[in-house]
């Protein structure tokens, strides 16, 4: 089952207990998100063109050096997490990195001097607060019915962990902010400066595949 | 069954899980956005409760991270909130207190008519203020740095409340201090070397790192009392 969903596993790096592993599966996951954070190194931001209400002329929002610096500094750290999901094979240490990821995603938009972003990554945070009992408590469940967390070992353990199984998706939905919760993280996109805002998108994408291949093979 | 570990398991996923599920309720019923981010706080307190449930040595190390991440999470939401107020309140300029300046006593601000200038309120704060960083002293280590720091806040905040300057001698003495903190935190890093590399000389290396930590940690945790006056 575990090899053919990641294909062929090119070898491990072991750092004591947290094992990364390069299979065919992480390492495009991991390439594709180093490349993002390149482009996001590399661009400069967009400039929007906002049509105003009850008058003739439209109004140029710029991003100003300050705030992009931040923005940016914020986008690479969650690319980096990205990447670091995609090689993991430790359950809790992906949780920590989804967590991660979570924070990045507030800390892009809290730069903005907006009013309704911020109301909207206000949300945004506290459900990222409150998704950490799920994924964090499934880890510890799996933890004491199996003895270990590595997802080499777990595809081996003949237990039924149906119930964690959900509660981590839960978890995992309510981190990356996905459907149930896409309301408060849709007000997020509208806020000027493009790719740093296409990070957020990438982010939660790759980690809901990356989850469905954890959650299949162990 | 002979573990009494084994038993609590089921307790404390229940206890977990409830406070989890009663904590979101609470968020729900909630109208400040303030209380509902404190709320939220109080679900990752249970999140630990459930990994503290695991009762293993890996489950001692999990717990660490759960808790910086939790905090990180709580800094960032709450960061967002500052700024929220900012933008909110950009118009009317709102005046800013020091720490602990609205404890004034009334004596100070005029609304008082009689004069009651007490000896005690001058007194007492010096004499806790030395109690407390000689007992630090003699603790020495992290705990004796914390608690000469508690010292210090208490008395900078204690002069606060009475509406007085802290004295330029005893400013320049803190300052000092600070800039020893460097130095320290090198007697700290070479004392803790020691210990691997030169096993025979511990006691030597325990005291170096020990001293070395109170004064950086006592000078360090002193200047929050410190913010504020700085001209």
């Amino acid at each position: 089952m575990i090899s053919s969903i990641i294909g062929q596993l090119f070898g491990i790096v072991p750092f004591g207990d947290i094992v990364f592993g390069f299979s065919e599966f992480s390492i495009i996951g991991f390439v594709v998100a180093l490349i993002f954070t390149i482009v996001v190194y590399l661009t400069k931001p967009e400039k929007q063109l906002e049509a105003q209400k009850f008058r003739v002329e439209d109004k140029l929002e710029v991003v100003s050096l300050e705030e992009l610096k931040i923005r940016r500094m914020m986008a690479i750290v969650c690319g980096i997490a990205t990447a670091g999901a995609m090689l993991t094979y430790d359950l809790f240490d992906y949780a920590l990195f989804l967590t991660l990821v979570g924070i990045a995603n507030i800390g892009i938009v809290s730069a903005v001097k907006k009013d309704w972003v911020l109301n909207a990554s206000y949300q945004y945070g506290l459900i990222a607060m409150i998704a950490t009992l799920p994924l964090f408590g499934s880890a510890g469940m799996i933890l004491a019915k199996t003895g270990t967390l590595s997802l080499f070992e777990l595809p081996k353990i003949p237990t039924s962990l149906l119930f964690e199984k959900i509660i981590f998706a839960a978890g995992m939905a309510g981190e990356t902010g996905i459907a149930p919760f896409y309301a408060s993280k849709a007000e997020m996109f509208r806020a000027p400066g493009s790719p740093y805002i296409l990070m957020i998108h990438l982010s939660s994408l790759l980690l809901i595949v990356r989850t469905v291949e954890i959650l299949l093979t162990i | 069954m002979e573990n009494i570990i084994y038993s609590l398991y089921h307790p404390t996923m229940i206890i977990g899980f409830s406070v989890g599920i009663l904590s979101l309720l609470a968020i729900g019923f909630q109208k400040d956005d303030l209380h509902a981010l404190i709320l939220a706080d109080v679900v990752e307190c249970a999140m630990l409760v459930i990994i503290a449930g695991v009762g293993t040595d890996l489950a001692e190390a999990l717990i660490l991270p759960g808790l910086v991440v939790s905090l990180a999470e709580l800094l960032a939401v709450s960061e967002v909130l500052i700024t929220r107020k900012h933008i909110q309140s950009k118009n009317h300029d709102s005046k800013k207190f020091k720490l602990f300046e609205e404890f004034k006593l009334p004596l100070h601000t005029g609304e008082l008519k009689y004069d009651i200038e007490m000896e005690v309120l001058k007194t007492s704060p010096k004499f806790f203020a030395i109690i407390l960083i000689v007992y630090g002293a003699i603790l020495s280590g992290f705990t004796g740095g914390a608690v000469i720091a508690t010292g210090l806040l208490f008395y900078a905040l204690s002069q606060r409340v009475l509406g007085l300057n802290i004295s330029d001698d005893v400013k320049t003495l803190w300052e000092g201090m600070a800039g020893l903190s460097g130095v320290a935190w090198a007697f700290w890093i070479f004392g803790f070397l020691g210990f691997f590399l030169f096993p025979k000389y511990w006691l030597v290396c325990l005291l170096m790192s020990g001293l070395g930590l109170v004064i950086k940690v006592g000078s360090k945790l002193g200047l929050v009392g410190y913010i504020g006056e700085v001209k």
